[in-house]
């Protein structure tokens, strides 16, 4: 069982994360840090593991309910919309900059209207071709945030926490609220994995297996909205995790929904922690070599690059990926 | 930009696809008369009444902002279309090279770390940069591959450039954030002399390469067994292709930032004018689109919501995302 590399993998993650927080000294804790700790440390942490939890699982369903190895919320115009939406909102002043409840109605809009756009342009399309329309639309999407950003700079450095993705600066009163949707979506998920998992196999046989696709279809679709909306209303669109987790989790735990989204679950988690912490460390050393700067290193920029390195290797190794 | 119109109006292109005069001739008649209109406008609207001031105004703000928006989007259609065929995709944009992220990332690092580069040096660090971004995508895909994989590697490369980026703009303030303004949406204002000094030469340089590699797009677009039947090294041609629109594209951005989208919608208009035709037949018409584009998208950006001047880089997105989906719309039903 490899259930136990997954969960050691997450265990090392959460305290490598609980060690290099800037604050704390362990293991002897003064008021002050133990403060800290769990007024910053620990929310810090569980909105890493919601966001990666949820963006994986959303990952996972997606490319199971699809059939498209991938297919991602990034790509499939979920995050860019959810993005989109929470950045409009607060613009437009419809929500409150800070409101954590507001953000995940705005997510939760602007991400199934994202999804609902690239499914309609891209829906005939092969896996390859869903990518490269998605990676243009995201890039579409992104190019609105910037411009909707240019005419109030003094807010892009807010904004950035949802382009590019932070678990910088949350508290428990954002964790209060995301915790119980994103809870809910992946129970529901789970409960409902058994019968997502026959989409997997193809309508045809799904069909005769007594289901009907297309109801089937649009559940699995829209709990993967709802669990990556909800991720990027928490932490914004942490890049690549909904593309990259859902493949290591089928690589250990095989093709069954049922094993496989809980292993997506914990290995998104894994994943926006561990990166976290690499963001922090990084942090450290570039505030140490350059005074004064407030630099702080997002956790989307280390699983951007992680992605990306990861994608390259794939497509690499791969030469006949075709797009046309 | 008298090449496109006199191309425009012949037998230059393949000689295998029969003329379709019937579509091609309003084009051949009205590209060139409201480039004209465009370029006319850019001149003379609003100029100062005083004759003094105008002739300055003419001369040094007017006519090499408006030599910059010609060539430059003459520069980066050609890159589009250099682009989608040598990938054989119509989906395959500048922007996925890196090459304008890359830009970014240079000034970027450059304003918030306060290194000592004198301020007008900095379009020739964002070339730099620019280029530096397109030898890493480039290195990245790699000459073996076949073309979605590049792609693909390319969306890859320049999705991390971004992050990388915006992990910088994280930590600039208001100041340097409107210094940087340029490098994330394109601009043309404050273009001079300078700037068109530093343009001119690479594009002069440029014009003969892109003649050269004609042949071989002509021959990619057998597909990739057939042109190495034919004795092309295929996966040299593709990297010296991109290659050269990632400089095309890189001679831009160093002064102006990304002029974003102009180099997926030129090639495609350019398509539609011209069904059926190759690169070289297509290469005025994009070169053409290109300019009149960016010229129109200017004049938009200078007078729309005047005095105030709004970013180049605003409208020709929003004038390439519009056309893009009506272009795909119109794939996914046909």
């Amino acid at each position: 069982m490899r259930w136990w590399w997954a969960v050691a993998a997450l265990v090392v993650a959460v305290a490598a994360e609980l060690a290099v927080g800037r604050g704390v000294d362990w293991p002897q804790l003064d008021p002050l840090e133990q403060r800290i700790l769990v007024e910053l440390r620990l929310p810090r942490l569980a909105t890493a593991l919601l966001a990666g939890g949820g963006l994986g699982a959303a990952g996972l369903l997606l490319q199971a309910v699809l059939r498209n190895p991938l297919a991602a919320p990034e790509l499939a115009g979920v995050n860019p919309g959810a993005v989109l939406g929470v950045l409009g909102g607060i613009q437009l002043g419809l929500v409150p900059a800070d409101s954590a409840a507001g953000a995940l109605v705005a997510a939760l809009l602007g991400g199934a209207a994202g999804g609902s756009l690239m499914w309609l342009l891209a829906r005939d399309g092969t896996p390859a071709q869903i990518a490269t329309y998605g990676l243009l639309g995201s890039a579409a999407l992104a190019g609105i945030t910037t411009l909707l950003l240019a005419y109030q700079p003094g807010r892009f450095g807010n904004a950035l926490r949802w382009l590019v993705g932070s678990v910088d600066g949350r508290v428990w009163a954002h964790v209060s609220v995301a915790w119980p949707w994103l809870a809910t979506a992946l129970l529901l998920a789970w409960l409902c994995s058994a019968v997502l998992g026959m989409l997997a196999a193809g309508d045809g046989h799904a069909a005769a297996l007594g289901l009907s696709p297309r109801p089937a279809r649009a559940l699995g679709l829209a709990l993967s909205v709802a669990l990556a909306a909800g991720a990027v209303a928490l932490a914004g669109a942490l890049a690549f995790v909904g593309l990259v987790v859902p493949h290591v989790a089928r690589a250990l735990c095989g093709a069954d929904l049922r094993r496989a989204l809980p292993a997506a679950a914990l290995l998104g988690a894994t994943m926006v922690v561990g990166a976290d912490a690499v963001a922090q460390v990084l942090t450290l050393l570039v505030q140490s070599g350059s005074a004064g700067q407030r630099l702080a290193v997002p956790a989307g920029a280390v699983t951007a690059l992680l992605g990306a390195v990861a994608l390259v290797v794939v497509a690499r190794r791969s030469p006949h990926v075709e797009v046309s | 930009m008298t090449a496109p119109t006199s191309a425009a109006d012949g037998t230059v292109g393949a000689p295998l696809t029969p003329p379709r005069t019937a579509r091609r001739w309003p084009a051949a008649v009205a590209l060139p008369i409201t480039l004209a209109t465009a370029i006319l406008l850019t001149l003379a609207l609003a100029l100062p009444a005083d004759a003094e001031v105008a002739q300055v105004v003419l001369w040094e703000l007017r006519t090499p902002r408006l030599l910059l928006a010609l060539l430059g989007g003459a520069a980066v259609g050609v890159a589009g279309l250099l682009m989608q065929a040598a990938l054989r995709n119509p989906l395959a944009v500048p922007e996925l090279l890196g090459v304008s992220t890359g830009g970014a990332l240079a000034a970027a690092v450059v304003v918030v770390w306060a290194l000592p580069v004198p301020a007008a040096a900095q379009p020739v660090v964002a070339l730099a940069g620019a280029l530096g971004g397109g030898a890493l995508c480039l290195a990245a895909a790699g000459t073996g591959r076949g073309p979605g994989a590049v792609l693909l590697i390319g969306a890859a490369m320049s999705t991390a450039l971004q992050a990388v980026l915006l992990a910088v703009m994280a930590a600039a303030d208001r100041l340097q954030y409107d210094t940087l303004f340029r490098y994330l949406v394109g601009s043309l204002t404050g273009i001079t002399w300078d700037h068109a000094r530093l343009t001119l030469p690479w594009l002069l340089l440029c014009g003969p390469l892109v003649l050269a590699v004609l042949p071989a797009l002509g021959v990619l677009r057998l597909g990739d067994e057939a042109a190495t039947a034919l004795g092309l090294h295929v996966g040299r041609a593709r990297v010296a292709v991109l290659g050269l629109a990632a400089v095309l594209v890189a001679v831009v951005v160093g002064p102006c930032g990304p002029i974003a989208w102009i180099g997926f919608v030129a090639p495609h208009v350019a398509r539609r004018v011209r069904p059926d035709a190759d690169a070289r037949a297509l290469l005025p018409w994009a070169a053409a689109f290109g300019a009149l584009f960016t010229t129109v998208a200017d004049l938009a950006a200078r007078h729309a919501f005047a005095p105030a001047e709004t970013p180049l880089g605003a409208w020709t997105a929003a004038i390439g995302i519009l056309s893009g989906l009506v272009l795909l719309r119109r794939r996914g039903t046909s």
